[in-house]
């Protein structure tokens, strides 16, 4: 008998369906990768799986027991746990309160019994072989201890099927590895993952079977055993996606931006080099400095000494306003915390940073700006029903796309990107590598810093590593690769 | 991913009845004011927009300051203070233009004051305009007290304009007087209104504003100055008060350090709301204000009109600010609650 069977659901959102009779199942003690481009209604069936939406038809069957009407709290119930990819934890509370929230241990007067919960906790964290805190603060936690806490937290109360929806996106190489220890061996204990992810590596690493999904419908099922990643990516995009190499050496031009001796917080004497319509990849592991060096160019980060010279000109630290000023523009990791302005309309979300620099000139030309927006839109592909929505109603690659656009339009010379397929799915980022080298082309330069080393195998001209906080080696485009990178990466080779 | 895009719908976050809930409210009572007040005329109309003009100019500023997401407490000392010293500036100078120009400099100073530690220091807005109303109020009382007397009009502890200025009566008709049925002073305010939505909708630095509501740090890595728009709107809210200042000293002669403007602080964020402003920022529109101004004037006259003990008006207003946040809370949800027995079991919002 299976674990968990979904069958024919259908679901829809004001009349356009979201999900088309799409069927699902997960077998006891595996771990399912369930595939999808954004917006192919994986996440809306793990809603619906966990009652936060009631599905319109369909029959969800789980340990034999049919649900009719799910509730969240009749999933948790049941054992099926939903690690977010938005950690939903209570950074004011230590570790062991929010294990326990809402169900601790409480003494016949009500007082709670302290003690228990965190030798509990501790007992768990051990059996996991997870090194925290029970008496911690949460928001001290590291992301991958923050991921870690929320399956341990899941894992207490008996969970039987977890879901774990993009949860390697903030967690450096080694501390995946150690994940995915702890998820093979809770697997072996009997119990069932669905893995939601858009890193091909790590779902052939980790999973047993998988399912995709596209725009709402089933596309197949099997084992990955019996698959590569190429053939589960076709089925996923469908037609439009080419693996192929779409890099071209281009002719670089004059220099246009100078690093010399840039130390700040997380970074320390970097000294790069960039010259016009390049493309350089910035990498290193997880807290190398790599993100905070491109913000502290930006200056979103505090540079304490060393300069920066654009186009010839010494351009001050610390001022992002000024950065800009000079055509450096930065595109943020973190969309939600960084870029995402929830209460303003798409239009307004593009044309902020335009808005600084002309500030004087008081007037919006509404028209105008439309008429730029629908010209952008056509460029980069942006689906979208109207200028006015909310930029919270597209999905991530959208969302990127608009910030792009919001950059592009400052007519920014150097484009910073951070991090700029987070949470992207494969057709999108593959828009976005083919715009990225359109951009060099036509001779805006641009430095890109992903923990993602084939994307900057991709487009990369150069690749700087970067190792405790400053670059161990430049990279040429055809030295590129995973294991040329990890090796400086990692501090292996001086 | 098309399938994503949320369908505009009436009831939704966005909704036509949700977003001009505040002319629905101030159509109500308006309604109650025609009902209960014996002859509805148009000077009695004129009056409630008269009435209102202190306390909707004042509410503009408090209405920017809440799109930033912060708070300004110290606006009714502030209109305590800045009246009581521009009248001091009247007596000395005889000239209604220096008058005016000294209230509204002077509250733009007080502003800055707020805005330097709020936005400079980063400090909490509600405490620092906590602090700031009770300094601007006890400086106001105690200066009136040390003042030579015939600078404060001849009173002892109110500022009273020098009848005796050729000017005076110029200075007094602009509190009192009217352009074709029209006060003057209500004129003011729709002025400063259509200032405030211009500036609100179709200014960069309007979308500023909200930006910094919404998301700060967004905006801080769209290039924005934070700490400077949020000082701007503290300065723009005290040149307002100023504003406010001086057609209180124009409307009334004179100014109680004591009295003038006790709670207006109060009633300025009632009208911001009413006005269906978010008090977490980024949210509302500034047009909303002069609706929920002007619906708390009619209030009072519905009181006079009614003659009730005058002491139960802020009950009642306050019973009614409830009564409005709740239906513009409750009132989107047990609309989708409806709409979504009828099309059996949907959820109004979309997502992936």
């Amino acid at each position: 008998m299976k674990l968990l069977q979904m069958e024919h659901i259908c679901k829809s959102f004001d009349g356009v369906p979201v999900l088309k009779d799409v069927s699902f199942s997960v077998e006891r003690g595996e771990v399912h990768a369930l595939l999808g481009e954004n917006g192919a209604g994986k996440s809306t069936l793990m809603n619906v799986l966990t009652g936060i939406y009631p599905k319109d038809s369909g029959t969800v069957e789980f340990e034999g027991l049919n649900c009719e009407h799910m509730t969240i709290r009749q999933s948790e119930k049941m054992g099926i746990a939903f690690v977010h990819q938005e950690l939903n934890l209570f950074n004011d509370l230590k570790v062991y309160e929010n294990i326990f929230l809402a169900k601790e241990y409480t003494d016949q007067f009500g007082r709670l019994n302290k003690k228990r919960m965190r030798k509990e906790a501790k007992e768990l964290f051990e059996r996991l072989g997870v090194e925290i805190d029970p008496d911690a603060m949460a928001g001290d936690l590291r992301t991958s201890q923050k991921q870690l806490l929320e399956i341990a937290k899941a894992l207490f109360f008996h969970a039987k099927l977890l879901i774990l929806d993009e949860p390697t996106t903030s967690l450096n190489n080694e501390e995946v590895a150690h994940f995915f220890e702890i998820i093979r061996r809770l697997k072996k204990e009997g119990a069932s993952f669905i893995f939601i992810s858009h890193k091909m590596p790590e779902i052939f690493a980790l999973s047993d079977r998988y399912t995709v999904f596209r725009n709402g419908t089933y596309v197949g099922s099997g084992k990955i055993a019996e698959t590569t990643p190429e053939e589960v990516t076709k089925m996923m995009v469908g037609e439009k996606y080419s693996a192929e190499d779409v890099y071209e050496p281009r002719e670089a031009g004059d220099t246009v931006l100078e690093v010399k001796g840039l130390s700040g917080a997380g970074f320390r004497d970097v000294n790069l080099t960039v010259r016009r319509g390049q493309i350089i990849g910035l990498t290193g592991l997880q807290g190398a400095g790599s993100s905070e060096f491109m913000q502290g160019l930006f200056g979103a980060v505090r540079g304490t000494e060393g300069e920066i010279r654009v186009f010839g000109q010494n351009i001050p630290r610390n001022s992002i306003h000024k950065a800009m000023k000079s055509k450096v523009a930065m595109l943020a990791s973190n969309r939600k915390e960084n870029s995402v302005l929830a209460d303003l309309s798409l239009l307004e979300n593009m044309y902020l940073a335009e808005h600084t620099l002309s500030a004087l000139k008081f007037h919006i030309h509404k028209k105008e700006e439309d008429r730029k927006f629908t010209s952008y839109r056509e460029l980069l592909n942006i689906k979208m029903q109207d200028s006015s929505q909310p930029v919270t109603s597209l999905s991530g690659g959208n969302q990127q796309k608009v910030f792009l656009a919001r950059w592009l339009n400052t007519e920014a010379e150097i484009l910073l990107l951070d991090n700029p397929t987070q949470g992207i799915d494969v057709g999108a980022k593959e828009e976005i590598y083919k715009l990225i080298l359109e951009l060099a082309g036509k001779g805006k330069t641009i430095l890109i810093n992903t923990l993602e080393i084939p994307e900057i195998q991709k487009v990369a001209d150069y690749c700087a590593v970067f190792y405790e906080g400053s670059i161990v080696k430049l990279l040429e485009h055809k030295e590129i690769s995973e294991e040329a990178v990890m090796l400086y990466a990692t501090g292996s080779a001086q | 991913m098309d399938m994503k895009t949320k369908k505009l719908s009436l009831s939704g976050r966005g909704g036509i009845v949700s977003k001009y809930s505040y002319i629905v409210v101030f159509l109500i009572i308006f309604a109650v004011y025609a009902l209960t007040s014996s002859s509805l005329t148009w000077s009695g109309v004129m009056n409630i927009f008269r009435h209102s003009a202190i306390i909707g100019i004042i509410a503009l500023g408090m209405g920017l300051i809440c799109l930033t997401g912060e708070i300004d407490l110290s606006v009714g000392s502030m209109l305590a203070m800045v009246s009581g010293f521009s009248v001091v500036v009247y007596n000395m100078t005889g000239s209604i233009f220096a008058a005016f120009l000294f209230a509204v400099a002077f509250g733009g100073i007080c502003g800055l004051v707020n805005g330097i530690l709020v936005g400079g220091a980063r400090m909490p807005a509600f405490i620092v305009t906590l602090a700031t109303m009770l300094i601007f109020r006890s400086v106001s009382q105690y200066v009136c007290q040390w003042l030579p007397k015939d600078l404060i009009g001849g009173g002892s502890s109110i500022y009273k304009l020098f009848t005796k200025n050729e000017s005076f009566q110029a200075f007094y008709q602009i509190g009192n007087g009217k352009l074709a049925t029209l006060p003057y002073v209500g004129l003011v305010l729709a002025l400063m209104t259509v200032l405030f939505v211009y500036l609100s909708t179709s200014t960069k630095y309007g979308k500023k504003i909200y930006a910094v509501g919404s998301n700060q740090k967004g905006a801080k890595m769209a290039g924005i100055n934070v700490p400077l728009m949020k000082i701007s709107v503290f300065v723009i809210a005290g040149m307002l008060v100023g504003l406010g200042a001086f057609l209180w000293i124009a409307m009334n002669a004179s100014t109680d350090p004591a009295t003038t403007g006790t709670s207006y602080e109060m009633y300025a964020i009632a009208a911001v709301v009413l006005g269906g402003i978010s008090m977490s920022g980024g949210r509302g529109k500034a047009l909303g204000i002069l609706f929920g101004a002007m619906s708390y004037t009619i209030i009072d006259k519905i009181i006079v009109a009614l003659k009730m003990d005058s002491l139960i008006n802020d009950a009642i207003k306050g019973v009614i600010l409830l009564a409005v946040i709740m239906v513009q809370l409750a009132g989107p949800k047990i609309k989708g609650r409806l709409k979504r027995q009828e099309d059996g079991g949907k959820p109004k919002t979309a997502g992936e």
